[in-house]
């Protein structure tokens, strides 16, 4: 009976938890795009214009980002202004929860068919990449294992605190510029 | 580890042995379906392959409407318009695709063309677009390793464009899958060799790769025991259609283990080997097995050194202590690509194609890193990851 009265507050949670996420992650994808090399070369290849989205099935929250050149993401929130290029979709938001929340692996997440991908492959993978890269920086060591399929050896500590500031600084301007406009 | 969640999926009738053709009316029948159209290759025709199929359905009353035997190796999104015409014009109801994989893949697309309405096939292409079944569709494959007959995908190149398009929805996968070892009788060695290893590899890499699970693992293992026990039996012996038979079913549970848990990093290598230097699929996989097992050994050991009593068998494996387990499964597969070399000189390394250049190493590791596949490789691999693999293949 109490876990009954309990559900749609929990439920509730794990939107506003997903729907926090998604904008964090959102805002550092741009951010990471400014300040790491590595994430630059990766992001080149795609086209000028590239849109990417990652929602929750059917009508869930949306993390929306393009490729404005030069290896470059600008974040659009949860609106495009044109039709996806490649959109990975969460089957539910129990889905989206497991993987924001670390408790699933992307990689493992897509081996237990949580998620779709609609577009060209090759680009959904190379955005994977992106993501995994992000995680790896701007989590903690211990909690980024849980989110990546192998944490990445060369990436060390003052490499990666110094990205960090810079990553986490970029989202809570952007954050602030947002809630003022 | 036991996996937490998984999905597995195969609604595909197996009809299989001997005269197994033979059921090919009484199958159409059984879904109201009175004018088949053949798709196939000039190959299949020509090896003669056509007639047994034909006098099935005549022996039983059943004409064949249409026969279009000019799927090229790569099928393209003309060839499935000009198809789905000729099928629309004869008032087809049924489709029977005869061939590889890509007679099947052409197949199957034509099916959605003539199911869903329209002309232009580019339109539905991506994951889970089509939400109705498709009209009758039976597969008979004429090679022993695609496994394309079991499996919701299809890969068909827009020519304009210059790319492929992936069309995926369990919708595509046909009503019955006809194995009959008359089919492959006629296989050339060095086909039946590179089509026998795709079938191991896509057994070993569903059984060691990150989406395995209980139902595709028993289905990998009985592939893997039929092809180490079936393969240079039949090399030998090329007109036993036990043998055949065997390995027309390794396939098929191949097929059906790796469409529910995937593939890895040797796919990923060798799609992007056959993109940029045009060798076969079956070769490739042959070819690069055993360098990614190395490379992914201490994440696998485990489900490898499980492999090997369905490699070597029971007493091998008995007289093989655990932990040298993985290693020997490894070697079983080197020693099996050794014996296909002295039989058919099918390559064990890239330098052995005579194909590939070692300035191609480079592009052939950036196209992998963004196959689809590389997703499910139990290890991250990164690009000087995929470099080093690519040395160790080179000779």
């Amino acid at each position: 009976m109490l876990a009954k009265r309990f559900q749609p507050m929990a439920s509730h949670a794990r939107r506003l938890y997903v729907e926090l996420m998604f904008q964090v992650m959102g805002r550092a994808l741009q951010a990471i795009s400014e300040v790491d090399s590595e994430v630059q070369r990766e992001a080149r290849t795609l086209p000028q214009g590239f849109l990417f989205e990652m929602m929750v099935m059917p009508n869930g929250s949306k993390l929306i980002v393009e490729h404005i050149g030069e290896g470059r993401f600008h974040y659009h929130g949860g609106s495009a202004p044109r039709p996806m290029d490649v959109s990975i979709r969460f089957k539910h938001l129990a889905h989206a929860f497991l993987v924001m929340s670390f408790q699933e692996k992307t990689a493992v997440a897509f081996a237990n068919d949580r998620m779709l991908v609609d577009g060209d492959v090759s680009y959904a993978m190379r955005m994977t990449r992106v993501l995994n890269r992000l995680e790896s920086f701007i989590l903690p060591r211990i909690i980024a294992r849980r989110a990546v399929k192998e944490y990445p050896e060369n990436l060390h500590l003052p490499e990666k605190l110094i990205s960090a500031a810079q990553i986490y600084l970029k989202v809570a301007t952007h954050f602030v510029q947002t809630a003022r406009a | 580890m036991t996996k937490t969640y998984y999905e597995f999926f195969c609604p595909v009738k197996v009809i299989a042995g001997k005269a197994a053709l033979e059921h090919i009316p009484y199958e159409l029948n059984g879904l109201a379906a009175k004018r088949p159209m053949i798709i196939t290759d000039k190959g299949v025709r020509a090896a003669g392959l056509l007639e047994p199929v034909i006098t099935a359905c005549e022996e039983s009353g059943l004409d064949i409407i249409s026969i279009y035997d000019d799927v090229p190796p790569d099928s393209s999104t003309t060839v499935v318009r000009d198809i789905a015409a000729i099928y629309r014009k004869e008032k087809c109801d049924s489709i029977i695709a005869i061939g590889g994989g890509s007679a099947i893949d052409t197949g199957k697309a034509v099916n959605i063309l003539v199911s869903e309405g329209g002309t232009d096939i580019a339109k539905y292409t991506g994951a889970g677009v089509l939400k109705h079944p498709l009209k009758p569709f039976f597969v008979v494959p004429t090679t022993a390793g695609t496994g394309s007959e079991v499996t919701s995908v299809a890969v068909i190149t827009d020519e304009a464009k210059g790319v492929k398009l992936p069309f995926s929805s369990s919708y595509l996968l046909p009503n019955a899958a006809i194995i009959d070892p008359r089919m492959t009788l006629t296989l050339p060695p060095h086909i039946t060799a590179a089509t026998a290893m795709d079938a191991m590899t896509h057994a070993v890499e569903s059984f060691t790769c990150m989406a395995k699970n209980p139902l595709s693992d028993a289905y990998a293992t009985a592939a893997i025991k039929k092809v180490s026990q079936s393969l240079l039996h039949v090399m030998d012996n090329p007109k036993d259609s036990h043998g055949r038979l065997e390995l027309a079913q390794a396939s098929t549970m191949a097929g059906i283990a790796f469409s529910n848990s995937m593939v890895g990093l040797v796919h990923s290598l060798g799609h992007a080997t056959g993109a940029i230097c045009h060798l076969p699929h079956g070769l490739c996989m042959s070819l690069y097995l055993p360098y990614v097992l190395e490379y992914n050994l201490e994440t696998i050991r485990e489900p490898l050194g499980e492999l090997l009593l369905y490699l070597e068998g029971p007493e091998v494996y008995a007289a093989t202590p655990a932990s040298r387990r993985a290693e020997a499964s490894i070697s079983a597969l080197r020693s099996l690509r050794d014996a296909l070399y002295k039989r058919c000189q099918l390559p064990r390394t890239l330098k052995e194609t005579g194909k590939v250049t070692e300035d191609q190493l480079d592009p052939i590791a950036e196209m992998a890193l963004d196959d689809g596949s590389i997703m499910f490789n139990p290890k991250e691999v990164t690009l000087t990851d995929a470099r080093a693999v690519l040395q160790r293949a080179w000779a």
